[in-house]
């Protein structure tokens, strides 16, 4: 059976909370800042809340690590040390030499890192992908990916608007599209990117167009932002290929519509995730693959260690672009 | 008022005849085409007079030309047009090179014509009611604008747009020019630096010669930013040419434009694929109307050979910056 404990019970760790009960495993603790959410899970999914990460971690087989971005390297390392496995939320780290030393970590401790970059598990994306190894569009030219929405507006402790906590939009949120970008038309070569916060970091809200150009010749626009009037949230993919063309255009696939006379503004989610009506969230299917890895059911994850470890360099390269204001190539940053 | 064309090779004139058809009170006088097989069928297909050279059309004092040869073969038609006293508006971009265009912008003020060029999509009831949105300020502080002109490679409908020579270029000649005009527009703002990234996978069995695919970032003086893709990432049986889209993203809020969205979805079992017909109204009708419209008010038109010049600027800086990975400042040398 296998043990899970659970470090953070935020919109992320509340997901994965929901895919772990679809699984066998047993969820035995968790830590948490917020420890009256923490019980609530607790009463919920069953186990119990620690005081400490050390505390908790004799108990469990992995640990799943869904806090802010900042807590992800000393977590792990905590984690590794005492042999347990690792979920860890996307993005991996805020550095890459962060990033590598919880691989090299988790590498020497024999366990896994698995990282939660959920967007190669939402039905849309997974299939483009699929399509394009298919061969059915031949080789990969031109790509556009889309991630646009509300600022996130935590109560108290918005540790997504400190770039020293969660990277930014940039590695926080378009991290999803890098890591995609990098899946689909293979790995990055350098990037050139221009946003508003990295030249005005007082500025109301964020936004960013990237160009990222990969190895094989290939192209990819990016374009993120924390930017939206809420609620709205849109998620777009575009592929252009040698041989066929990938349409899914922000929000052409909300197969329901719901329009009330009345503004429904007050159950406003803290922070955005693109919600569809699926049989299955993303979430659970991602934690359920991580189930399958972790119990030796499948071999090699949908998303590896060093994928992580690789979207943190294109995020942290697209930040110092628009820093800078020339191109950067990946290497610069590694 | 009496117009005509110089050369038809731009599939622009196919359209832009019956514009000039639609106009009260003027008169078109024909067509003249330095490919006399591709002249001869253009006069047939419209049922029009072609002229057997240029001089033999300028002979016959029109008030106006349109210029649609070749990208590159712009400028001479432009030149001749202006020494006989005619109106010229011409095909974008307004030429391949910025010397180009300054040798026409030159020759145009000196011979006393009015030089327009070719901007449509300035015109288009969409694209101006976004405007409206930017002008009324609601936006707040602008960030960015994300903005794509795709289509399908046009080497079918002419073979000249895939050769490097006459063309200028491929994709990033043939449809960064628009939306570099409308953020110009838009943004009351120049250009001050562009970066673009350039492939030539799409296409790559109609060409070996011009870029099919690209992705160019400008920064403008006021600070905003904006990306253009203009890469040939329709397939030939896409349900339609094209496309042109901007997403004008700020402070207090976003826009958006899809200047060919009005259209139908029509199936059909003899063409076995779907297709858009467009319900829109007829941007190019309204580029027309202007050009004749500051003739017989002799006033400058709302679009210059400054504008035209502004946009293959940025086109020219695009290749270098493709060409050596740098940042380009603009103006250039």
């Amino acid at each position: 059976m296998l043990r899970v404990g659970m470090v953070g019970v935020g919109v992320m760790g509340t997901a994965h909370l929901e895919g772990w009960a679809a699984t066998p495993a047993r969820i035995v603790g968790y830590v948490a800042l917020d420890e009256q959410r923490a019980q609530a899970m607790a009463q919920k999914y069953g186990g119990r809340v620690y005081d400490s990460l050390d505390e908790m971690l004799p108990d469990v087989d992995v640990v799943d690590i869904c806090t802010p971005t900042y807590l992800h390297r000393e977590m792990t390392l905590q984690a590794a040390a005492a042999g347990k496995h690792v979920i860890c939320e996307k993005p991996l780290s805020l550095t890459v030499s962060g990033a590598q030393e919880m691989i090299d970590a988790c590498e020497r401790a024999g366990v896994h890192l698995l990282v939660g970059h959920v967007v190669r598990f939402f039905n849309e994306y997974a299939l483009a992908k699929a399509t394009v190894d298919s061969g059915e569009i031949g080789r990969v030219a031109v790509t556009r990916l889309k991630r646009v929405n509300f600022q996130p507006r935590h109560a108290a402790d918005n540790w997504f608007l400190d770039p020293a906590k969660s990277g930014g939009m940039i590695l926080d949120l378009m991290i999803h599209d890098f890591d995609y970008a990098r899946w689909v038309a293979g790995e990055v070569e350098s990037v050139f990117a221009r946003s508003v916060r990295t030249v005005d970091p007082n500025a109301a809200g964020d936004y960013c167009l990237a160009i990222l150009r990969h190895k094989n010749g290939a192209l990819t626009h990016v374009e993120g932002g924390w930017v939206y009037p809420p609620p709205m949230f849109l998620t777009g993919f575009e592929i252009a290929g040698e041989r066929g063309l990938i349409e899914h255009p922000a929000g052409s696939s909300v197969p329901v519509g719901v329009h009330l006379m009345e503004s429904q503004l007050r159950d406003l989610p803290a922070v955005g995730v693109p919600a569809a009506p699926l049989a299955e969230s993303p979430y659970v299917t991602e934690i359920k693959h991580f189930y399958d890895v972790l119990t030796g059911a499948i071999e090699t994850p949908r998303v590896t260690a060093r994928d992580g470890l690789e979207a943190v360099k294109i995020g942290l390269a697209v930040i110092r672009s628009a820093q800078t204001g020339r191109s950067v190539r990946i290497e610069e940053v590694a | 008022m009496r117009l005509a064309i110089m050369s038809v090779a731009h599939l622009h004139a196919d359209g832009y005849i019956n514009n000039l058809r639609a106009v009260p009170d003027v008169e078109f006088l024909g067509i003249a085409d330095d490919d006399l097989a591709r002249g001869q069928a253009f006069a047939e297909q419209h049922c029009t007079r072609l002229y057997e050279s240029y001089d033999a059309l300028l002979a016959d004092k029109p008030d106006g030309v349109l210029v649609c040869s070749e990208n590159a073969r712009h400028l001479p038609l432009v030149l001749q047009a202006a020494e006989a006293g005619v109106h010229i508006l011409c095909e974008k971009p307004l030429a391949t090179t910025v010397e180009d265009c300054r040798t026409m912008i030159d020759a145009c003020e000196r011979a006393g014509v009015k030089l327009m060029t070719a901007f449509p999509m300035r015109f288009s009831p969409p694209v101006i009611e976004a405007k409206r949105v930017v002008d009324s300020g609601a936006l707040g502080r602008i960030y960015g604008c994300n903005t794509t002109n795709q289509g399908s490679c046009p080497k079918d409908s002419r073979a000249w747009f895939v050769d490097k020579e006459l063309a200028g270029g491929g994709a990033v000649m043939d449809h960064t020019v628009h939306l570099t005009d409308l953020l110009r527009w838009y943004l009351n703002s120049e250009v001050v630096e562009v970066f673009a990234e350039t492939n030539a996978i799409l296409y790559a069995d109609a060409t070996d010669e011009v870029e099919t695919g690209g992705l160019i970032s400008l920064l403008f003086d006021n600070g905003v930013f904006a990306t253009i893709d203009c890469s040939w990432s329709k397939p030939k049986y896409y349900p339609t040419w094209g496309g042109l889209a901007m997403e004008i993203v700020g402070e207090g809020g976003f826009t958006t434009v899809d200047a060919f969205r009005q259209k139908i979805t029509v199936y059909s079992h003899d063409r076995g694929r779907p297709v858009y017909k467009p319900w829109g109204s007829d941007a190019d009708q309204g580029l027309i109307n202007e050009f004749v419209a500051s003739i017989r008010e002799d006033r400058v038109p709302s679009i210059t050979g400054y504008d035209g010049l502004k946009a293959t600027e940025v086109v020219v800086a695009a290749y270098r910056s493709a060409e050596t990975g740098q940042v380009v400042r603009l103006p250039l040398e």
